[in-house]
């Protein structure tokens, strides 16, 4: 559209009258605009020009100038500086960790931000739950990051995410309560995975004796009564495990007044190489197995009586820590896409909904077929902003790793801080390099979003 | 096709308001049922609750020969025509239409099929490519009602799908609707606050308030029989005049009723057709006169009893007939019904002049008429179509 000299408007052919008409008042304000003086327009831009150029045109500029000067900032190295960028190993790493934060993260807070709005949508204390949801983008990122590197410490009693995943863990397999301990040297020889087999064979009727070592009598499972061996007069290969302590006055390889069984442990009987008999220790560390076939019989006790506790997972290390600062990143957008996804499903018309229920739909082809496509552009916004953001992610990177992992999650933000003032030296014209190299790739989400806007307001 | 019966049918919500009171409606195979009535009468819910869009709190709902309550909308064979038409706007008008029938996974072939047919029909053939913004309101309307033809449904249920056009569209697509209804011989309910509507377009019109339902009946039967003063002020436009008067049994076995200062004499065909009249002897009850049932005296001459005199106070003129406002000296007539009817911006509703002694007429004149305003008037009264209602109960007087 544009404006003649006379104030009057044009309207292109394929705009209807009535927009013209509407137009007609602003473009007559407009011509009145022209009479004003320049420089008095100017004038009111001052401030606005100065600060805007002060605080953005200028550090662009001077960043774009910067990246192509070398580390002291006085020779010209001309593209140099991206060169480095792309063959230097961290930020090649940087690169690669943005493409994984790009592609997993902006997706997967879409999707939960559009799940909690529908789900919210449709229960009481909706606004209850929603605000509970938005709460995390109250917090400030860097304390975000501080909860989340405590959630993921290694050690259960410290990392609540281990201390679940542990406490999951032993619910299914039930935890040994005898690592480390081992069959007394010369009872038996480890074969396969730590499993302890006697060297000796035995027969129905015979008595093993399976003394332990490597633990303190006080770490026996309670319950553990004092050890006794099998009497006599049985035809069942028998015999008892037990905590053999051999201090004072003790005797290895024989069960003491003062020594106590070893309850629970797992006891096979293996004949020419395969398990035949499975039982379990009694709390007098007893175990027999009644119905052998006459022959030779070894005795073994699986290694998994003695493996190590579960601890949960090293969160922090270098394979996992980028998966955790997304799960971290998640928790706090997760929030802020639901809002934005919550405001459009409210404008959606209900009788469309209604209408799809009749025509047949169920619930699921409703929410496919009419919702998602209602509030794709919503969810386009929401997932080209997430993604403006991602890619300028740096405090949670920088807080939650340690500085051991801290080079496997790196991002393009935290190495440009790191080769410009950090532990990188100081070179801030690689530093500069990197920063624009990350506004080019900020860019063209930024023109889509802008786009997108501009022609919301037409 | 089926029929559709509603048995007790309540509706009440969590905040404890009742919007449909115990409906009993058996709406058989075929037939067009129009519910009528004031805005919060509870029509549209009762409508909702047979589309299955809203729980039924009491009462069974049955279509076919199977009871719906506990069966979702979609597996109940209904298509609805919504007010607002409900259209789903990023579809064009080709998969607006075969929404349902894609839902049901028919072949392409027979989708297309159809929905031409459907098209062709609704004349629209040249906008099946067009998105529902880029349509006028008129052919949303039938877009909208495609979509519910398409799916050749057991029950049509229309909400208000007029109410969104310009007068004259409307007059146009009411011809549609019942046109298309007829070929179709779908068993029909459509929800309107328009009597205009429901008179044209009902086998049979069901007449709610505040969830109850006042009388059912075919549309000459509400005009010429109605049951209460609700019914009576509802139907019709201009609606009935009420106006209290006082019934005399003369020496001379004569019957008349006073108003105010004037009197017109109670026909014997009207006593005979209302023997309840004759307990209210020298009692005061509620008159009715329909616009319709007057005419200027100056044209039709009249005789003694059938003329009530006044002064025209406002002469509109509509071209196929005059309506004429004058006062009488009673007292207007204040019951609920009639406070209600005159709330409801949408009924034309009987004249209320609060605040004065007298109660404004409107009659309904021939063309003819010379009648202006500030003119002294005689005003012949059909009295043999008088309607009379009981002032407490506001039920009309028919027999005991």
């Amino acid at each position: 559209m544009t404006v003649g000299p006379a104030g009057t408007t044009e309207a292109t052919p394929d705009r209807r009258d009535d927009l013209a008409a509407a137009r007609g008042p602003q473009a007559a304000k407009s011509s009145r605009r022209k009479r004003t003086p320049g420089w008095l327009a100017l004038l009111f831009l001052l401030p606005a020009l100065v600060l805007l150029g002060v605080y953005l045109v200028y550090p662009v500029v001077y960043s774009v100038v910067r990246s192509m000067f070398d580390s002291d900032g006085n020779r010209f190295v001309g593209l140099n500086n991206y060169g480095e960028a792309f063959t230097d190993p961290s930020t090649r790493t940087a690169l690669k960790n943005n493409l994984i934060w790009v592609l997993v993260a902006p997706t997967v807070v879409t999707v939960f931000g559009l799940l909690f709005a529908v789900l919210t949508e449709r229960i009481r204390w909706a606004v209850a739950f929603r605000m509970v949801l938005f709460m995390p983008m109250a917090i400030s990122l860097f304390a975000s990051g501080v909860i989340f590197r405590l959630v993921y410490q290694e050690d259960p009693e410290l990392g609540v995410a281990n201390a679940a995943a542990v406490t999951v863990h032993d619910a299914f397999a039930a935890p040994s309560h005898y690592p480390g301990v081992r069959l007394r040297d010369g009872q038996g020889t480890v074969v396969g995975d730590g499993d302890y087999l006697t060297a000796k064979t035995y027969r129905p009727g015979d008595v093993v004796n399976l003394p332990l070592v490597g633990m303190q009598a006080t770490a026996l499972p309670p319950g553990a009564s004092g050890a006794i061996t099998p009497g006599g007069g049985s035809t069942a290969l028998r015999g008892a495990a037990w905590l053999d302590v051999a201090l004072l006055h003790g005797h290895p390889n024989a069960i003491d007044k003062v020594e106590k069984g070893a309850p629970g442990l797992t006891v096979q009987a293996v004949k020419d190489g395969a398990v035949v008999a499975t039982t379990t220790t009694g709390a007098d560390g007893t175990f027999s197995f009644p119905d052998l076939a006459p022959g030779d019989y070894r005795v073994q006790l699986p290694g998994s009586n003695f493996a190590a506790p579960f601890r949960g997972l090293t969160w922090l290390g270098p394979g996992l820590v980028t998966p955790v600062i997304i799960s971290c990143w998640i928790w706090i957008m997760t929030g802020f896409a639901m809002t934005f996804i919550a405001a459009g499903l409210a404008a959606i018309p209900r009788d469309a909904l209604e209408a799809a229920r009749v025509d047949g739909g169920t619930e699921w082809q409703v929410f496919r077929k009419v919702t998602v496509p209602l509030i794709g552009p919503v969810l386009l916004v929401v997932f080209v902003t997430l993604v403006i953001n991602v890619l300028k992610i740096f405090e949670l990177v920088y807080v939650i790793a340690p500085g051991a992992s801290q080079a496997s999650a790196n991002v393009l933000a935290l190495q440009m801080w790191q080769v410009s003032f950090g532990a990188g030296g100081g070179d801030q014209g690689l530093g500069s390099a990197i920063g624009v190299i990350l506004f080019l790739l900020v860019l063209p989400a930024m023109l889509f979003n802008i786009r997108r806007f501009r022609r919301e307001r037409r | 096709m089926s029929s559709v019966v509603l048995n007790d049918v309540s509706k009440t919500y969590a905040d404890g308001t009742s919007a449909v009171k115990e409906l009993n409606l058996e709406i058989s195979d075929g037939e067009f049922l129009v519910l009528v009535g004031p805005s919060g009468c509870g029509k549209t819910t009762a409508l909702r609750m047979i589309a299955g869009l809203e729980d039924i709190s009491g009462g069974t709902i049955s279509i076919g020969s199977r009871v719906v309550n506990d069966i979702p909308s979609r597996d109940r064979d209904v298509a609805m025509v919504f007010q607002s038409y409900a259209l789903y706007p990023h579809l064009n008008v080709f998969d607006n239409i075969a929404f349902g029938l894609v839902l049901r996974k028919l072949s392409k072939a027979e989708i297309t099929k159809r929905v031409t047919e459907v098209a062709k029909v609704l004349q629209l053939e040249n906008h099946l490519k067009r998105k529902p913004r880029n349509l006028s309101g008129g052919q949303r309307q039938r877009v909208a009602m495609g979509r519910a033809i398409v799916r050749s449904p057991q029950v049509f249920l229309m909400d208000e799908p007029l109410s969104n056009l310009d007068a004259k569209l409307r007059v146009q697509m009411r011809a549609e609707i019942a046109r298309i209804q007829r070929d179709l011989g779908v068993t029909t309910v459509y929800v309107t606050h328009d009597q205009t509507e429901a008179m044209t377009l009902g086998d049979r019109v069901v007449v709610m308030k505040r969830g109850l339902l006042q009388q059912a009946g075919g549309p000459q039967e509400l005009y010429d029989r109605p049951r209460n003063l609700f019914v009576a002020g509802f139907v019709g436009s201009p609606g009935m005049n009420m106006v209290s008067g006082v019934l005399e049994h003369r020496d001379d076995d004569s019957w008349w009723v006073t108003l105010g200062s004037q009197a017109l004499r109670v026909p014997e065909s009207v006593l005979t057709e209302r023997p309840a009249l004759r307990g209210y002897a020298g009692r005061s009850l509620i008159v009715g006169i329909r616009p319709e049932d007057m005419e200027d005296a100056a044209i039709l001459g009249a005789e003694e009893g059938q003329v009530l005199k006044s002064v025209a106070d406002l002469v509109e003129a509509m071209g196929s007939d005059v309506l004429v406002h004058f006062p009488v000296d009673v007292p207007p007539v204040m019951t609920d019904d009639i406070k209600e009817l005159a709330d409801d911006d949408a009924v034309a509703g009987p004249n209320v002049l609060s605040g004065t002694e007298d109660t404004v007429l409107v009659g309904r004149f021939s063309p003819r008429t010379k009648v202006f305003e500030g003119q002294s008037i005689s005003v012949r009264v059909d009295t043999a179509r008088l309607h009379f209602f009981d002032p407490r109960t506001g039920s009309s007087l028919w027999d005991d």
